[in-house]
């Protein structure tokens, strides 16, 4: 029996009967007396120079209102596109128009004199001296070349010691890699713990491959969507489908130069975000700017279509992997060199790289990681960004190693495991994580350990970690006189977490949850929040709850011991009410009485206030198992069986926490099995849930849940983020079940029914 | 979506009139027309509806267990008829893989037809059950079997102003399947179809035919393949003949979805797999 009443226990979201009959008010639903819809003109060429954009014919529509291009961009940041266009869909004008039709046609008026540029969309041909420049001269030395040179100088000034044998050995090595040059290159990351080629000398085996995981789409439900309204004071009001109202708000701040506090944002119901609703330019500052030029309300909505060609998917990647072990299954060095596609801008994840590492104790570790360019939009987070591609490319090479030394893989795993204390590899000391525990759950609940495989079945095993990021927040809570309590704050609620702070705040005043609402504020209302990504909000906004829930009671216990007659220390709140404590006759006093009573003091009514930003958290990790089989003649796999534990710390609400496991694992299930952003020179060609597929129930068998508790040091309960780490290993786990299953590796994701038939062709089987 | 006018017809003379007008086309079930409407593929200036026109829709069984379909009969009706599922499962198996419960009570055999997308579901199964369309126009009506109704993707033989009002499908083989090739379960385009349907007299195969979707630019039967086995006793040795004799009869292409290779090998594999489990049925 948990020590805690609410927290801990299944409870309805706050949001289910708004959610369930259609009430929620989505982006799409705001309608201001007025408004007229805006549509994005888009590039028909993946790489062009602009030699001219003609509006005229447009202007000439009846219904159109206004036409903006980079030219009405008060601040000069760059919204549209001018003299070059880098990808297929990048927005080089916006209109507004009275009618969806209407903007629809004038956008399809505007004539744009493009000159086709040759189109480079394959990382490792983007790093290559062929390929055209998207920006001018992004090149850089190869990690290799580059460090020998470094080294081979510095040997050189030492005159005292003869070092030329070493110096001829390197440059031996030099040769090696004549070609390691690095074009189109918007950004790198380089990590080094011990020695690698050390650790590689001492291995019994060392394997190398070669991963490639497709750029895939979060496909939230509701695409993105804003609805601003700029009045004749230069107010600015945005209704916006986003992550993060308060980036939002200094996000159009900083590109339009607008004052902050003149812009008030408000978070509409989230279809869905992922990672991929944090963007200010996709919809929100065209919006803004279409409704400052027109003086009226305007909607800026993107289709399905404009989703793939203009969103800010996950980058796809190709990872080169390297991995030492003995014999008897010690992991001794890992080394990664990562082409990150960063599409047309910087900003692909290539920190993740690092993931590669894994929860292991791997002594010699190094990590090149680069973020490439190359002419699709850009990028963003999805879904513990760049750690699903790491995870796939590192949890697929050590079920490579175990069957070459011929060890189970998750005794494999469990033996190379860190523990607390251990040295995390370029990383401190690890804290108390239930690593081997959350694999040991898996492996149980899925029957591992004495599992069965018919003809063509197959058992994978991986495991990922993600940590969960941090941020600022506020909380109010109120206690009204009839003993409920609302919370205020600003922060979106994402997979539940409106649902997870009620919890929080109805625990501490020892009211039912049912009496316990919540309200959320815009911008010009609320504390500030920090955004709902990165699996934050449960122990952001928790710990921020638990501190207002907190205040709120110190106050409630106050007014009792001036009712009560009595020091507060001889007073305890307890199912909504303050009892002296051992009082014979029992004596107390309710909440509601109280907060009635507060009215007419000096002190006034009771309101708690948390307010938090900054504590270390603590690593997460999921650990998941599949059974595949596989038709060899087609090349289809079928999932028999998949089950994902996970060690969350503590599950505030355990329903959600299935949830979220079940969601994360399907989608990683999805980006291995078939979602893929397919281009050619061109562009995206698979702009539609037709030829990107995403699984259907019919896919999947229930995905079985394995809850993990080993308590986060400073989560509130204890509990950690959860949303992110389901989808870190599945990856790896489908892969390493498919190999299982026929004999042959896949490596380059998605593991579609031709790859597979041509694997097992390459490996001698017929069809 | 451009603006259209839209018509609702009550005589098939009629809309076969309005219909021979240019830039006009036939809305069934929409379920093709509307998104290309909106994806502005289709810009039709006038839309003819016809769902007032009565007959064009229902499933009837002769005494000889011929089958009729009218043409706007909802693909969910013949995925569930116990005489489809019965005599032409092939057909019944094709309609149930087409888009979801909720596309299918909407979609028409007929639109699916008349789209004349060599993918299309139901396309291998009428093939194989030897489908005779039946076309009326203001001038009159004709008859045209299935396979040569085509003429290329999108293309059909249909003359402008003709509509298509009834499949009839003859007395049926004993036994036929519909396999797709597919990566997701439901809601998937085929890859590639393959149906088969066969007689079988005391273990001698009297008739066969096998339809091939989405392996060429129309939907096509596999002839050389089909005489391969006609005669003969079903061994795994002739199923393989007739399963590369099929995939040299097709003429894929490469696209997003897969490539031309990889279409013309599982030609190969899954018409020895939709023949196999056709023979099974003919002699269960």
């Amino acid at each position: 029996m948990s020590e805690y009443t609410v927290v801990g226990q299944t409870v309805a979201r706050v949001d289910a009967v708004e959610k369930v009959t259609g009430a929620a008010q989505y982006g799409a639903d705001v309608h201001p007396p007025g408004m007229l819809y805006g549509k994005l003109v888009r590039s028909k060429h993946a790489h062009a120079n602009i030699r001219s954009i003609d509006t005229s014919e447009a202007e000439k529509l009846p219904g159109v209102r206004a036409i903006i291009t980079q030219d009405d961009v008060p601040s000069g940041r760059r919204v549209f596109a001018t003299d070059k266009v880098l990808y297929l869909g990048e927005p080089l004008a916006a209109v507004a128009a009275t009618d969806p039709d209407i903007a629809e046609e004038a956008a399809e008026l505007i004539k744009i004199d493009y000159e086709v540029l040759p189109v480079v969309q394959d990382v490792m041909e983007s790093i290559k001296p062929s390929a055209p420049r998207l920006h001018g001269d992004d090149t850089k030395d190869g990690p290799n070349r580059r460090e020998i040179s470094g080294q081979i100088r510095k040997l050189s000034r030492d005159k005292e010691n003869d070092h030329s044998g070493e110096i001829s050995k390197l440059e031996a090595e030099l040769e090696a890699y004549p070609d390691e040059v690095y074009y189109n290159i918007s950004a790198e990351s380089h990590t080094e713990a011990g020695d690698v080629e050390k650790g590689f000398a001492e291995s019994d085996v060392v394997v190398e491959d070669t991963y490639v995981i497709p750029r895939v789409h979060q496909t939230y439900m509701e695409p993105h969507v804003s609805v601003a309204s700029a009045d004749s004071s230069g107010k600015v009001t945005v209704w916006a489908s986003t992550q993060g109202p308060f980036a939002i708000r200094s996000g159009i701040a900083g590109t339009l130069g607008i004052p902050l506090t003149q812009i008030n944002v408000i978070g509409t119901t989230m279809g869905g975000g992922f990672g991929g609703r944090f963007g200010v330019i996709i919809t929100h500052v065209p919006a803004v700017l279409l409704s400052q030029k027109t003086g009226r309300p305007v909607r800026v909505q993107m289709t399905r279509e404009e989703e793939f060609t203009d969103g800010r998917p996950a980058p796809g990647c190709v990872i080169k992997l390297k991995t030492g072990a003995t014999n008897d299954g010690r992991i001794l060095a890992r080394e990664a060199l990562a082409f990150w596609d960063s599409g047309s801008v910087s900003g692909a994840s290539i920190g993740s790289t690092i993931r590669v590492r894994g929860v292991y104790k791997i002594p010699n570790l190094k990590i090149s990681a680069y973020g490439v360019h190359t002419n699709k939009s850009g990028t963003a987070a999805y879904r513990a960004p760049g750690a699903p591609q790491a995870i796939f490319a590192g949890e697929s090479q050590l079920d490579e190693i175990a069957e070459r030394i011929g060890m189970d893989p998750v005794k494999f795993r469990l033996m190379n495991m860190r523990e607390e204390g251990d040295t995390v590899p370029a990383g401190g000391e690890e804290p108390k994580v239930g690593y081997k525990e959350t694999l040991e759950a898996v492996a149980d609940a899925a029957g591992w350990w004495d599992r069965e495989a018919g003809e063509n079945q197959g058992w994978g095993v991986a495991v990922g970690d993600w940590t969960n990021g941090c941020g600022p927040g506020g909380v109010y809570v109120s206690v009204h006189e009839d003993g409920s309590a609302r919370i205020f704050h600003g922060s979106m609620d994402i997979t539940g977490t409106d649902t997870a702070i009620s919890q929080i705040i109805a625990e501490i005043l020892t009211v039912p949850y049912e009496s316990v609402t919540i309200r959320r504020g815009d911008t010009d209302s609320a504390p500030y929040s920090t955004g709902s990504g990165g699996s934050v909000v449960t122990f952001t906004m928790g710990n921020t709850a638990k501190l207002a829930a907190e205040d709120a009671h110190r106050r409630v216990l106050e007014l009792a011991s001036e009712r009560l007659n009595t020091n507060v220390d001889n007073l305890e709140l307890k199912d909504g009410e303050v009892h002296i404590i051992s009082a014979e006759p029992p004596k107390s006093i309710s909440l509601g009485e109280l907060a009635a009573y507060s009215l007419s003091t000096t002190g006034g009514p009771i309101v708690g206030k948390g307010s938090f930003a900054r504590q270390a958290s603590t690593p997460a990790l999921a650990a998941q198992i599949a059974k595949v089989e596989v038709d060899p003649s087609t090349g289809r796999t079928r999932v028999l069986k998949l089950v994902a534990s996970q060690d969350v710390g503590f599950a505030i609400n355990p329903m959600a926490v299935e949830g979220q496991i079940e969601g994360g694992t399907v989608q990683g299930y999805a980006w291995a099995m078939m979602e893929e952003m397919q281009y050619d020179e061109n562009g995206n060609v698979n702009p539609g849930f037709v030829d990107y597929r995403v699984p259907t129930s019919a896919d999947l068998p229930t995905v079985e849940s394995v809850i993990v508790e080993v308590p986060a040091p400073n989560g509130p309960y204890g509990a950690k983020g959860v949303g992110e780490p389901p989808i870190t290993p599945t990856l790896a786990t489908m892969a390493n079940a498919v190999k299982d299953a026929i004999g042959v590796r896949i490596t380059e994701l998605p593991i579609k029914p031709e790859k597979v038939v041509q694997a097992l062709k390459s490996n001698g089987h017929s069809v | 979506m451009k603006s259209f006018e839209f018509f609702e017809p009550t005589t098939l003379a009629e809309a076969s009139r309005l219909f021979a007008e240019e830039h006009a086309q036939l809305l069934a079930g929409g379920t093709d027309l509307v998104i290309g409407m909106k994806a502005l593929t289709e810009t039709p200036q006038s839309v003819i509806s016809l769902q007032k026109i009565p007959g064009l829709a229902g499933i009837t069984t002769e005494t000889d267990n011929s089958i009729s379909i009218g043409a706007t009969t909802k693909v969910r009706e013949v995925e569930l008829s116990a005489d489809i599922q019965q005599h032409h499962t092939a057909l019944a198996e094709g309609a149930a893989e087409i888009g979801s419960i909720q596309i299918r009570n909407l979609a028409t055999i007929g639109g699916n037809i008349a789209h004349a997308s060599p993918a299309a579901d139901t396309v291998a199964g009428l093939l194989v059950a030897d489908a005779q369309v039946d076309i009326a126009s203001a001038d009159g009506e004709r008859t045209v079997p299935i396979n040569e109704l085509f003429t290329g993707p999108g293309q059909t033989v249909l003359t402008p102003g003709e509509i298509i009002t009834r499949f009839r499908l003859p007395s049926p083989a004993s036994g036929s399947h519909y396999i797709k090739h597919k990566i997701r379960e439901v809601m998937d385009l085929a890859f590639i179809g393959v149906a088969a349907a066969v007689n079988l007299d005391n273990g001698t195969i009297t008739d066969a035919r096998i339809g091939l979707a989405a392996v060429a630019p129309t939907p096509i039967r596999a002839t050389e393949a089909e005489d391969l086995l006609k005669g003969n006793a079903p061994t795994p040795a002739l199923l393989e003949q007739a399963g590369e004799a099929a995939a040299a009869a097709s003429s894929p292409i490469s696209d997003l979805r897969c490539s031309a290779e990889h279409r013309r090998e599982m030609v190969d594999v899954l018409t020895r797999q939709t023949l196999q489990q056709a023979l099974e049925r003919a002699s269960g």
